[in-house]
Order: structure tokens, then sequence, then C-alpha cells
């Protein structure tokens, strides 16, 4: 005998708002799911929330004051934000960056890599519900790096120590000891988290086989980062498109698979590695002395009428800056090319047909910064 | 099976083998830097006794928020010989409230008259009230004055 | 009730039990706040800070703290929530937590009700509580709360049936099923060695039924924010709070005695109240600290692999420890023999669960692509 559904009854889909507030929302972030039981039929993001007009500001702040922004930005990964802007006014105005201010330049973002990749692992691990131990484990690190950026910059966060031509003051002299220290401290953190995660096997159920991304639709969405090489494409600007000396190391790349949110974990893990790496080879090639800024240094920093624009492999993907100057100081127009609103433009194809829980795991694996996705 | 033993493995090491990171602030405190950039302070001269500040209206200028108001006066003690500077700061407020601490004030300074405040005064400044957080000429020297800070940074 | 106190006080059984009740009741409240502090304690050991230290020295105080101020919070409820299922979801699951005491023997002469079937009342009564988070979930007319509350149900109701047959495991090798007989019959060898599949899965369905990490999804805090009790605040919170403890503490209890051997095991009967209490609280500290060591290490199943694992692996393996305690009273065979057999059922359960998280082909590693330095450095290498 088969039951008959009640015409009476009607059976809709649930909306549920994961709203600004969240604990697990990255930010000020607001998701309006529509389940049906416990699968996602829709989801429909909004943002805006932390937009502050930003490319309008940058407009009436010339290209010294314009660096403190571009921190404020990309709040996590501020040295490769800083490193486009600066790369995108070196190249309309033509300036040669010297060799010992580009290796510092270098070590400082790829260390900066490693400490926005590891509030990755330790949020991440949150998200998945671990009692923020992985939270913990990986703070610590930022810290020590934190400690090195305020020896050399002075601020713990908001560096502003990129200027247009080179760097702003000389770094300390005890800079390459404490770099070595500091790695020591970074590959053990980075040990612990991936004793913690990435062989257990709660964790590995609850992240393979989630939001699976193919190559082509990576492509199509426009992802970059690790997102795109988690879905198999091999694609990384300082391989493809290298900037500023990283034509001078040997590192890999990983690669993965089946672009599913254990792979974009995996590959981030093994991004830090490769950053450790790499800041080994700058520290030994770095010259011990020489000039941070150019010689023929202009006093007012003008550029030629034109456009530009300069992108950079930051942890979460390409940042780009495109600059269009019609001579002056200022920018007339100054777009920041975010990857995290890119990544997260993909989110409603990855995440329809997956469970609730895993909206939230597939939201963390995508590592977004939402002042850099609302500028 | 082995996955979830090394994890419980590694909480178990954490706990007995490393102590704990935590600081226990505000009994303790950090070291900060010589660089460090709490908030910007205006260094007073000690052997002409009086602030090195000339009112030139640079830093106002270049700030990239506008939390300056700069207003210059002719120095008295020009005019009597005892100091070089035919100007001399009258009034000075920053607003702590907007200011970046970007440090750009400090470079375009020509007097070297403005620093960076790099102890722990300087980042110990909560108020009330946001009003509060304007400081005025007197509050801005009065670290200086009393001999504590020794700006890192200096143009 | 068997009192240990004075023979010459001579008061009607009714009127001890009452008063062991209360005692019960006033000593597990401290307890469980204290169990907060030890969990604090601990689990900031794991994660590289310290825990509570400013309230009382090593913030032992703490506890009071949280308990006043969670009293003196302001009672919210929503207006358009369900009168009687929203105020009487928190007393649901908070009474049948502490009325499972009754049945729960100390030490050898300290226990307040003996039954002959205590295991079947203490496991029946901490069957109730799914119906308090049903209500909640229902009650609170909030969407979390609502997938909060069904989950929890399905959670509960499901790591029931594991649980019950890994009792009945122990039942049919103890020919009783009075928790007190069953200590008594661990004078020599503790259930564990006899029974390690069960203790498996005891363990396991026990984190569930308490609903600790990592099963704790009704109450998952990163997706629905606190889940069931999302709307409760103030005392009722606590309330929900004790409880969690509560149920933690009896499942301890039920382990300690079950399976390690209680106060029994290994000095025997005659070492007098102060040790034996002292050996049920060691032996049920070993199992809070292992449910914080836990809690601290593991990340939180998602409710389908939760539900598959209850039925399709748990189960299964409870009607085989079932399967083999049953060869061996039919047979007679000696204790070692069933030892080792369900040591094997508990390495295969331990594999197997694990195993299927990998199905199908092995995962591909990642790639590696090299990239080359093609510019000149600036300083070689000394």
């Amino acid at each position: 005998m088969v039951l008959e559904r009640d015409p009476a009854l009607e059976v809709v889909d649930m909306p549920i708002n994961m709203g600004p507030q969240h604990p697990s929302t990255h930010g000020v972030f607001r998701m309006v799911l529509v389940v049906n039981g416990e699968k996602i039929v829709d989801l429909v993001p909004h943002i805006g929330y932390m937009h502050r007009g930003g490319e309008k500001l940058m407009e009436a702040m010339d290209f010294r004051q314009g660096i403190g922004y571009c921190d404020r930005t990309e709040y996590l990964a501020q040295f490769s934000a800083e490193l486009a802007y600066c790369l995108a006014v070196e190249r309309l105005m033509d300036l040669q960056v010297p060799e010992r201010a580009e290796y510092i330049r270098v070590i400082l973002t790829e260390m900066n890599r490693l400490s926005s990749h590891f509030m990755f692992a330790g949020a991440f691990g949150v998200d998945a519900g671990v009692f923020a131990t992985s939270f913990t484990y990986a703070f610590p690190q930022r810290e020590f790096l934190q400690e090195v950026f305020e020896e050399v910059s002075g601020d713990r966060l908001m560096y502003a120590y990129f200027r247009v031509g080179g760097l702003a003051w000389e770094v300390p002299d005890n800079f390459v000891q404490r770099v070595h220290e500091v790695l020591v401290h970074s590959a053990q953190g980075l040990k612990d988290i991936d004793d913690l995660l990435t062989k257990n096997e709660i964790f590995m159920a609850r992240c393979q086989n989630i939001g699976n991304f193919s190559a082509d639709q990576a492509i199509a969405y426009g992802l970059s980062g690790p997102m795109l090489r988690a879905s198999g494409v091999p694609w990384d600007l300082r391989k493809d498109e290298p900037y500023s000396v990283y034509d001078r190391f040997n590192f890999e790349i990983p690669v993965g698979n089946y672009g599913d949110v254990y792979d974009r974990y995996l590959v981030r893990m093994e991004e830090m590695r490769q950053s450790i790496s790499i800041i080994e080879q700058a520290l030994e090639q770095l010259p011990p002395d020489g000039p941070i800024v150019p010689e023929k240094m202009p006093r007012r920093l003008r550029t030629p009428p034109g456009e530009v624009y300069a992108k950079v492999e930051a942890p979460r993907g390409e940042w780009g800056v495109y600059l269009v100057s019609k001579g002056g100081d200022k920018p007339y127009r100054l777009k920041m090319r975010s990857p995290s609103f890119c990544n997260l433009s993909a989110l409603r194809d990855m995440t329809i047909g997956q469970y609730l829980a895993d909206a939230v795991m597939i939201l963390g694996s995508m590592d977004i910064v939402l002042c850099d996705v609302d500028r | 099976m082995l996955g979830i033993l090394r994890s419980m493995g590694v909480t178990a090491k954490v706990m007995l083998t490393r102590k704990p990171v935590t600081i226990q602030y505000p009994e303790v405190h950090r070291e900060i830097p010589n660089r460090d950039r709490a908030f910007p302070i205006l260094i007073w001269d000690e052997e002409k006794d009086e602030p090195f500040c000339t009112g030139c209206h640079a830093c106002e200028r270049a700030c990239p928020v506008e939390c300056m108001t700069v207003v210059m006066k002719d120095n008295p003690r020009h005019a009597t010989g005892e100091s070089k500077r035919r100007k001399i700061i009258d009034e000075f407020w920053i607003d702590y409230g907007r200011c970046m601490r970007c440090n750009i004030c400090v470079e375009v300074c020509n007097f070297e008259a403005i620093g960076m405040n790099n102890t722990w005064a300087g980042h110990e400044l909560s108020r009330y009230d946001r009003s509060q957080l304007v400081f005025d000429l007197d509050q801005l020297l009065s670290q200086s004055k009393a001999g504590k800070v020794e700006p890192g940074l200096r143009a | 009730m068997m009192l240990l106190a004075a023979p010459s006080i001579d008061m009607p059984g009714w009127l001890a039990s009452i008063i062991g009740l209360v005692a019960i009741t006033l000593v597990m409240t401290v307890g469980v706040a204290y169990a907060t502090w030890y969990e604090r304690k601990i689990i900031a050991r794991m994660q590289l800070r310290l825990g509570p230290t400013r309230v009382g020295p090593f913030g032992l105080l703490q506890p009071i703290a949280d308990m006043v101020k969670l009293l003196v919070k302001e009672d919210l409820r929503p207006a358009t929530a369900d009168p009687v299922a929203f105020e009487l979801a928190v007393f649901a699951i908070f009474i049948p937590a502490f009325i499972a005491f009754v049945a729960v023997p100390f030490t050898s002469d300290w226990l307040i009700s003996p039954l002959p079937l205590s295991l079947v009342y203490l496991l029946a009564i901490s069957g109730l509580s799914f119906i308090g988070f049903l209500m909640a979930g229902w009650g609170s007319d909030n969407k979390y709360a609502l997938l909060g509350g069904m989950r929890a149900a399905a959670q509960l109701i499901s790591y029931e049936i594991p649980l019950i047959l890994a009792m009945i495991g122990v039942v049919m090798v103890t020919a009783s099923a009075d928790v007190y007989q069953i200590i008594l019959f661990q004078d020599r060898i503790p259930l564990i060695a006899l029974q390690p599949l069960g203790f498996l899965i005891f363990l396991t369905a026990s984190i569930a039924e308490v609903e600790r990490p990592p099963f704790d999804i009704p109450t998952g805090e990163s997706e629905v924010a606190g889940g069931v009790f999302i709307e409760f605040s103030g005392i009722r919170w606590s309330m929900f709070q004790l409880t969690s403890y509560v149920n933690m503490y009896v499942f301890a209890l039920l382990g300690a005695f079950v399976f390690l051997g209680g106060w029994e095991w290994p000095f025997g009967r005659d070492i007098g109240w102060g040790y034996q209490l002292l050996l049920t609280v060691v032996k049920m500290s070993l199992f809070i600290f292992f449910y914080l060591w836990i809690r601290a290490s593991f990340p939180r199943m998602r409710v389908d692999q939760l539900m598959s694992y209850a039925w399709k692996v748990l189960i299964p393996f409870a009607l085989l420890q079932i399967f083999l305690n049953g060869l061996f009273i039919v047979y007679d065979a000696p204790g070692v023999v069933l030892a080792a057999a369900s040591a094997a059922g508990a390495a295969a359960l331990a594999y197997l669960a694990f195993r299927s998280v990998r199905r199908g082909e092995p995962r591909k590693p990642l790639r590696m692509v090299p990239v080359r330095a093609t510019g000149a450095p600036a300083r070689s290498a000394t």
C-alpha cells in the first residue's frame, strides 16, 4: 500500500540564513542557503558589508600614501598587495629596483604567504570542528613571523614597508639570523598542524569529494591561486609570468587532481613548505649590502600618462592592480583585481548538491578575505 | 586508525612537553622592538628648550587621512636671539582615532620633529570617548619632554 | 539505602534515600562545575595555552564566577516559541540525568537503590533525554534549533542501539543485569580484557550519547552556532550545560564499573570505602580525560557519516561480539579464547571503520611541477 501525500500539506525547501554574524563565515558575509532536508538546493551570497569605496579613496592618495590602503584591503597577505601596487607604478615609471631590495621583498612576501596560510590552516580546522586546537597551533607561528615583521617595518599587521622603487628603509642588522630562527619555528608548527589534521580519518572524510571543481570549470570562473591549482591546472604566476626575482629560485608547484576541499588544503600545506625553501634560497642569494632605492630616484613620484596591469601570486590567487594615470602624482583610476572576489563567485556552483555542513567547509577552503572581496 | 591516533599523539605531546605561549599581560609586557610605530609624538629639543617643530605643514599635507591640524607662529625666542628657528609651532592637534600610523609624517618632516612613539605608553591609549583621542600640543610633547621616548625610525 | 553511617542512626528507608539523592545532586552539581574547570585547563594545555588563571588561585573559582554570571543573566524567550515545549525542554533533559544516579554504586556500601536490573534502568533513563532535544528544537521557532533538534534525535536514537548491544554482551558474560553484580564479577579480571570489542563500541557510543566531539553535530558551533539551545539563555542554558556534563559523568561511571572493574578490581572488596571511592574516582577520571583528549583532537563528523558509522559499522560489530559471547558460553571455552577473539574483532573494527573512508581506488597524491631558475642569482652560495 502506498501512502499518498496529503495535498493540503505543502512541502517546501527551507531557506536558512547564515547571516553576517556567524562563527564561521570568515568575516561579514551573508549566505542564504535553501536546503531540502540536509542537501543544499540553492545558495545566494550577499557581500558588500565591508565596502569602503577603496578604489575611489585611492584616487586621492599619491603613490606613497596608497600603500597603506593596499595593506588594509588584503589584510592577511599585505606584502603581496603592496608588491603589486609598487610593481604597477614602477612599470609605468620605468624604474629599476635594486637587487637587494628585490630579494628582501621576495623574502618578506614569502614569509607573508606562510603567515597567511597558517591563518588558513587554523581557521579551517575550526570550521571542521576541531575545538580550536589547530587555531592555537597556527597562531603562535604567526606571532613569530609578525615579530620579525615588527622588527623590520614597525607594525604587526599594516606594514606599509614597500615603496615605489624599493623599500622604505633598511632592514635591521640581524635580519638574516632572525629569519632563520623563525623558519625553524615555522617548520615545527607546520608539522604540528600536519600531524593534527592531514591524516586524520575524520578530517579526510569531511574534506574529500566535497566541492569538486573540474579544471574547465575553474578556468571558466576565473579562479586563481590554490583553488585553481587544486583543480589540476598548473598555473602559478611565479612560474608562468615571473615578476621581481622569482626567476632565480628552484621550487615546485603543487597541483591537485580532484579539485575538492582536501586537495586545496593539501596544496596550501605544500605551498608553505615550498615557501620555506624559497626563503632559504633567497637568504643565501641576498646581496649583503647595496642600495634599497634606485640611484636616480625622483623626489616626487609622478607617472607618465598610460595604463598598466601588474599582478602577483598572492596566497589567495592573482592579486592585480590596474592603474590608469593621466600624468600627475595620483592615479586617475585604480582597480584592484581581488582573487577572493573571483573565487567567491564560484561558491554557488560548488555548493549545490552538497550537505549543509559542507557549505562551511567549502567556504573555509576558499580562504577568502572579506575586505578584499568588498574593497 | 593511525590518523586519529596521530592526532591524539600530537595533542598529548603538546600537553606534556610544550610550555604554553601565553604572556600574562598586564603584569608582563612583551618587548617591543626599536622601530615599533605606535602613534606619532613631537620631539622636544633639550638644548634649546623648545619643540623641534616649526609648524611647516609638511606632515599635515602628507598625511593620507588628514588627521593633523597645524598652526605656526613667529618664534618669540628668535627675536631675542635664543633660538635659530624663526617660526615655531603654536597649536598642533593629531586625532589618534584617524591616524593610521603609516610613518609618512616622520619621513617628510624636514626638522626631525616628529617621531613614532615606540614604547608601551604609545599603545596603551584607551579612552572612553573618541573626542579624548584628539591630542594637543602639550600631550604630544609630554613623552619626549619627560625623556621617556627615543623614536626608532628617523627620516 | 545501604548507608555506611553509624548504625545507631535509625531512619526510615525513604528518608535515607531522599537524603542520599539530595547529597548526590549537590555533590554532582559541584562536581560538574569543576569538571568544566578541569576540561578548560586540560584542553588549554593541549592547545599551548593556560586555562582560567585569574579568578582564584589557578582559576579554581572560575566555575563559580560562571555560575553567578549565568544566574543573573536576562532570561530571553522568543515571542513565538511554543510555550509548553520551550519551557519544559530543559527539564526533560535535566531530570533523567540526575535520576540515573539512583542506581549507581559508588562504593560497595553506597547505593541508593539496589535494583536487580540496574543496568537496564541506567540505559533506559539515559535514553529519555532525546525527547528534550526534540522539544527544544521545535519549541524554539528557529531554523537552526530545528535542524539541531532533528540531528540530535537521530543521533541519540541511532547510537542507543550499539550501546545496548555492547551491554548485552556484558550481561551475557556476567549473567547478571545488575551493575553491582557485574562489578563483583570482576574480582580477578576486568571485563575490558574479556570484551575489548564491546569496550570499543561502548566508548564510541557513549561519546555519541553524550554529544561530545566528534559527535557534537547537534550543538556544532561552527555550523549551527549552538544548535538546539540557541534560544536559551541564562539559567536554562546553564542547566543544559550541566546536564551535558552530568551525562558524561554517568557514562564515565558506567564504563568504569562495567569495563574497568569499578571498586572491586584489583584490590578486592575489603579495602574500606575510602580506597574504593578513590578507585572509582580515578577510573572515572580516566574516562573523562579520554573524552577531553578526543575533544581537543578530532574534527566533527558530518551527520550522514555519523549515522552510517552507527548503523553500518558499530551495529554489525556489536552483533559479532554477542555472537562470540554466545559461542563462548555454549562451548564453555576458557576466557582467554574469548579475549583473543574479541581483540581480533576490535582490530577488525578499527581497521574497517577507517578503511571505509578510502573507498574505491587510493587517492592520487599531489603532482609537483618543478620550476627551475632561469635568471642568474645575485650572489652564489658560499
